[in-house]
């Protein structure tokens, strides 16, 4: 048999597509498969979520608040003054799922949050930022809207949901060591983020707390018109009011709420207690305002 | 912040990943059709085992191996595979180059030796990192080719 040179034929053992074609057609499909299973499984969660008994939401509380109270401030009388008040923001008649509990963190980043359980947290900062009780009653009852609510359990809920979703897709991705901290980072970014519709709600629930508790809504959207109009001064602003300015739209939803129902928005100031900012409320120097 | 970064990290790897590869992998190819198209007067051929060679007049064994690491891209892209499935089409051109990469140089080894043909040739392939130990590292692929040249 005599041998004769041929030219090797090519592209037999390799497919002639794109590497990007390939790459995007890939992703596109993870993606719109997570997605749409974390927005299903997300709204399941949910579903499950808030029928917790309260007896477990207490202890879920306990557990998860824990790491925020390393600042906090106890025995103190501003405690009892941010209880009474926001106790008094409930419409006669309406009930809490479970007591709530106020802790005061020594902090100088303006913050308020509401977690699983009733825990209401205030920052000391938000105390000394705060100019009336009007202002100081709508964050907390906005607060409160977030907890009638159930959101920060369905927060929780989604954000569960997020982590197993990621780490049967980290699973699947380490097996040839690829995306290994991506997916867990992103889910990071979802704690305790509440949706715009969620956040609204919250708005409007605080509103008609303030408003029915005071008479009327007057000053209470002071201190978020300063937080949006003050950002390069108020440097410490907390993540959370930044990732949720109190945007003029909001203002401007509000105040149409406020006009639909003959609210009146100009009235009495309702001053702080003047101690307020000092420990204790005994008397003390002026915080230093820059 | 932490995960901005780490997610500007991973597509800055990502897109070095995939102009380096594309490039080395283009360079490659460039060199193995030019050096396949310079041996091919040499046949090299599957069979000859247990046969007798009457025209032989000296036998001797020859190995071309060679290593290619993925990059980034392709590691990547194949683990999104890995969730979907299917044909990985990434790694068909790393194999490709892996296999004719060690033919050629079992080849060159031989023809250097004076071989007219090379006959009873294998090939064999080894996955080297990546897969073991902590699964992060991106893996190589080992080729090995051999076969006994003759004259």
């Amino acid at each position: 048999m005599k041998y004769i040179a041929k030219k090797i034929p090519e592209g037999i053992n390799v497919t002639s597509r794109h590497p990007l074609l390939n790459f995007a057609y890939l992703l596109g499909t993870v993606i719109a498969i997570s997605v749409f299973i974390f927005i299903v499984l997300g709204f399941v969660a949910e579903w499950l979520v808030i029928r917790v008994s309260p007896e477990t939401e207490i202890q879920m509380g306990d557990m998860l608040v824990q790491p925020a109270l390393d600042e906090e401030i106890t025995d103190d009388k501003r405690i009892q003054y941010i209880e009474k008040l926001l106790n008094s923001l409930l419409t006669p008649g309406e009930t809490t799922r479970l007591p709530l509990q106020v802790h005061l963190i020594d902090s100088d980043v303006i913050n308020a949050a509401i977690t699983v359980g009733g825990h209401v947290l205030v920052h000391t900062a938000l105390l000394e930022t705060v100019k009336s009780e009007n202002e100081l009653a709508l964050v907390l009852a906005h607060e409160l809207g977030h907890f009638q609510a159930h959101d920060p359990l369905k927060s929780l809920g989604r954000s569960l949901v997020f982590m197993a979703v990621s780490t049967v897709l980290g699973v699947g991705m380490s097996e040839s060591g690829g995306l290994p901290k991506i997916i867990p980072l992103t889910s990071e970014l979802t704690n305790l983020n509440y949706s715009r519709i969620q956040e609204r709600a919250a708005d409007i629930y605080g509103f008609y707390r303030v408003v029915s508790h005071y008479g009327h809504g007057g000053y209470s959207l002071d201190f978020f018109e300063r937080l949006s109009k003050g950002e390069g001064r108020l440097q410490k602003v907390s993540q959370y009011f930044l990732t949720h300015p109190l945007s003029q739209d909001r203002m401007n939803d509000l105040n149409a709420e406020a006009a639909k129902q003959g609210w009146k928005m100009e009235e009495e100031l309702t001053p702080l207690p003047q101690w307020l900012h000092c420990p204790d409320m005994k008397q003390c120097e002026e915080p230093v305002k820059e | 912040m932490d995960a901005l970064v780490q997610i500007l990290f991973f597509f800055v790897l990502l897109i070095l990943g995939y102009f380096s590869g594309r490039y080395f992998e283009k360079l490659h190819y460039k060199s193995i059709l030019e050096r396949e198209n310079r041996t091919l007067n040499i046949p090299i051929v599957n069979f000859g085992a247990k046969q007798s060679f009457t025209n032989a007049q000296e036998a001797a064994l020859f190995v071309g191996s060679v290593v290619i690491s993925i990059d980034y891209f392709k590691m990547i892209s194949a683990a999104l595979r890995n969730l979907v499935g299917g044909r990985v089409t990434v790694y068909e051109s790393l194999l490709d180059r892996g296999r004719r990469e060690a033919l050629l140089r079992m080849k060159e080894d031989a023809i250097k030796w004076g071989a007219n043909q090379i006959l009873n040739v294998r090939l064999e392939t080894a996955t080297i990192g990546g897969r073991s130990g902590n699964n992060s590292g991106p893996g190589s692929i080992e080729v090995i080719a051999y076969g006994t040249g003759v004259k």
